[in-house]
């Protein structure tokens, strides 16, 4: 069986030469060396420098949040809970299965894992991205300048669907990631771990956006202009398709104050849209039509408006939205008298809650109500795709970690008694 | 004048005004027939269209998306009227739609088929060539959409014989036994386009067979043909050269709505018949276009009563050329069907989407 490999270059090679280079034990960098951060930063700089990479605000999002500083302000972060009896080591060889088409997160979860010091496998679709491909080059150019212990931890490959692969690749690993939705991980896990392996999992998604009304029509024209632009960027980078995209917006206050509120928002979405120039190709409003027709059928759909730039479906009542959904800008909308309203309605596929108006302790109490039950991010409207260690109620920082627990000898039996013990 | 009359008149015979102002009628009280016996429809007419203007024009008519059919079953008849659910073929992965049928609209179906295809055919059944293999209806309890069709058609000919063996190979014996025995008089041939092309037409290169006799009827998509650069323009050309047939119509026309059946012109475009037709919506913003612009194609029809799909936008883009040209007999609209619309590729974290239904 033959692999299609991308990184570290472009060849193919057969299955067992790349398992038995990557299963071989290596000596491992620790968490953090400074070769590893040192190439991430290098490797930010070529994704900034490149004219077609500039192209695409995702890529210089992902560029942005790799730069040197912050993957200083990483390292610190993680140092903070360094403790003199734990050890902490990678936990060696990471198997990575990124969705089919988001087209940054297989380098933010090689980021993560490789940080920590693990080797990493990475399983790319066939159908790539623009965006993918650009990346692809910009990390070949940059692991072939790159130390070896570097240029030897990362392999990029694809093999479209074969399981005699995923199986080999799975039985080798050390961690699993699988990103992709319910349906995926279905179908890897069929494909069995090494008995002290473990897997993190990605399974489908949503998200929602909280809005206080009373506090919205305070802000004045520039506020409103600045919180559409903030929404769009969480709502229509990804055609709405990314997990942590909003897809119900809940209006928080009376129903006169919402009414208004709302008004002005979405027609402040609509014009910043329009403004941004997005269009989605005929297909994605067809698919939104249907789906609009589905859900007023299944779910109680109250009033429908229809533009080009978004569908904006009113609910009588805050209802558990469905799991799938058209993209393209097509929103549940609802309103509620205060937050705790939330939390019957919220289920375990619930991701990212982004908020308007809302201040820390309203927000904590919130996510103390959620239980454990819904929800793992709570943050800030314009950040929904602001990836973070922290993601799907994982850090991802401390899952690529293997905690050697260290405790030294004290009292009479220590190293230094003893010593001391053998010249009297 | 009624369905009944629609139907009984001489296809293809209404001056557009004339049509247009029958078929609002129809059609309006079709809408409020679903309202009163289909919740769902009720419901959806209730959110989508609130406040209910009075219909007046055919592009007044309230449409449904023909994809809500591959997740809702929709029915205007008691459940102990339905007599049949029409599942479409549907590509792989994808939902199939589900139509119900009860026995006043499949007998309305049929009349309707019929009453187009002997315009075209003439009252006689004719010998009939089938651009198919037998195994394709051999098993009566599977039957898929095209076997239906292919079924559907048969009541229109005599004397049927098949073009295609088990392994959908050319059967020249068969071929040369039908035309030595039906060739010299008029005879019928039907098959799915990209099979009467790929299968049959490109088979018969060079062989000197003579299908000057022949109809062709065919439909079924050009899809496949687009994939291979085959014109609608180039099958006749190549037809004609190859065969010497030069009788060869398209029919546009979806299990969504049996029946109404958009059958091509000699002049190459696509003709509603009396109690159907067709509207150009733009592929954005859903308005209506001017005729000549490229755009989804609403179709509509008197028919459905079982189920509310008596106005459906689809999934085709398509242009309408002219209206009441006459160009070849007949009136109406004549227009051209371009294709689908360009599937978009969805981006997402998950990489399994699927927009099949709100559970």
């Amino acid at each position: 069986m033959e692999l299609q490999i991308l990184v570290p270059e472009i060849r193919s090679a057969p299955l067992e030469e790349v398992v038995s280079q990557f299963a071989a034990p290596q000596a491992p960098l620790p968490p953090f060396s400074d070769l590893i951060v040192d190439f991430c930063a290098e490797l930010s700089q070529a994704i900034f420098r490149d004219r077609e990479a500039s192209l695409y605000a995702e890529l210089a999002s992902l560029a942005f949040w790799m730069r040197r500083a912050e993957l200083a302000r990483l390292r610190t972060d993680f140092g903070k809970a360094a403790r003199p009896d734990i050890v902490a080591m990678p936990r060696g060889l990471v198997f990575h299965i990124p969705p089919g088409n988001v087209d940054t997160i297989f380098i933010y979860s090689w980021l993560l894992a490789a940080l920590t010091g693990n080797r990493n496998m990475i399983r790319m679709s066939s159908r790539r991205s623009p965006q993918s491909d650009i990346l692809l080059r910009l990390w070949r150019d940059s692991l072939s300048q790159a130390a070896p212990e570097i240029a030897q931890s990362t392999v990029v490959l694809s093999y479209g669907h074969s399981d005699e692969v995923t199986r080999a690749l799975s039985l080798a690993c050390d961690v699993r990631v699988i990103w992709g939705g319910d349906h995926t991980v279905t179908a890897i896990r069929t494909a069995p771990l090494s008995p002290h392996a473990r897997e993190l999992t990605f399974t489908d998604r949503a998200s929602l956006a909280v809005i206080h009304a009373g506090r919205y029509s305070e802000l004045d024209e520039a506020g409103r202009s600045k919180l559409a632009d903030l929404f769009f960027n969480d709502a229509y980078w990804f055609d709405q398709m990314a997990c942590s995209s909003p897809r119900l917006v809940v209006w928080v206050g009376s129903a006169d104050t919402v009414a208004q509120a709302a008004a002005v928002f979405w027609d402040a979405l609509r014009a910043w849209t329009q403004m941004k120039g997005f269009e989605s190709p005929a297909a994605v409003h067809m698919r939104k039509l249907v789906f609009s027709c589905q859900a007023i059928i299944d779910l109680p759909v109250a009033n429908y408006r229809r533009d080009p730039e978004a569908t904006v479906l009113q609910l009588d009542a805050l209802a558990s939205q469905p799991h799938e959904h058209s993209g393209g800008g097509l929103f549940f909308t609802a309103r509620i008298d205060s937050l705790k309203e939330l939390v019957p309605v919220l289920r375990r596929h619930h991701q990212t809650l982004t908020h308007f108006g809302f201040d820390g302790p309203e927000l904590r109490d919130l996510a103390a109500r959620f239980g454990g039950r819904a929800v793992d991010r709570i943050v800030p409207v314009g950040q929904a795709l602001q990836f973070n260690r922290f993601w799907d109620g994982y850090d991802l920082l401390h899952e690529f970690c293997r905690f050697t627990y260290c405790e030294s000898q004290t009292g009479p039996l220590s190293p230094s008694d003893a010593a001391s013990r053998v010249r009297t | 004048m009624t369905v009944t009359e629609l139907l009984r008149a001489p296809q293809f015979s209404l001056p557009q005004p004339e049509k247009e102002r029958v078929l609002v009628d129809q059609l309006a009280v079709l809408t409020e027939h679903h309202r009163r016996n289909c919740g769902e429809y009720d419901r959806l007419m209730r959110v989508l269209y609130p406040g209910s203007a009075p219909i007046t024009r055919l592009g007044d008519v309230p449409y449904l998306p023909v994809g809500l059919f591959k997740s809702h079953v929709l029915r205007s008849v008691p459940e102990a009227d339905v007599f049949k659910i029409l599942q479409s073929s549907g590509t792989t992965g994808q939902q199939p739609s589900r139509i119900v049928l009860d026995r006043e609209t499949a007998q309305r179906q049929t009349l309707a088929l019929s009453r187009i295809m002997t315009h075209l055919l003439g009252p006689r059944r004719l010998p009939m060539l089938l651009i198919e293999s037998p195994s394709l209806i051999k098993d009566r309890h599977r039957i898929n959409a095209r076997a239906a069709g292919l079924l559907g058609m048969m009541n229109f000919g005599r004397d049927h014989a098949y073009a295609l063996d088990d392994q959908m190979q050319l059967d020249p014996e068969e071929v040369r036994g039908f035309l030595a025995r039906f060739g010299h008089e008029p005879f019928l041939m039907f098959g799915f386009t990209f099979v009467t092309w790929k299968y049959f037409l490109l088979r018969l290169v060079g062989q000197n067979v003579d299908l000057s006799n022949g109809i062709l009827i065919h439909s079924g998509g050009w899809k496949k043909l687009q994939e291979e650069a085959v014109s609608p323009a180039e099958l006749r050309r190549r037809f004609c050269s190859e065969t010497r047939l030069s009788r060869i119509y398209n029919f546009y026309g979806m299990v969504e709505q049996v029946g109404s059946v958009y059958l091509e012109g000699e002049d190459g475009y696509l003709y509603p018949p009396n109690f159907a037709d067709v509207i150009v919506r733009h592929p954005i913003t859903f308005e209506e276009l001017p005729h000549g612009n490229v755009g989804i194609l609403q179709v509509l029809s008197v028919l459905p009563t079982s189920y509310p799909g008596h106005s459906l936008l689809t999934e085709d883009l398509g242009v309408i050329h002219s209206v009441d040209s006459l160009a070849c007999g007949r009136h109406g609209k004549a227009f051209s069907v371009i294709g689908r619309l360009p599937r978009a590729e969805l981006r997402g974290c998950s990489d399994v989407i699927t927009t099949s239904g709100v559970e």
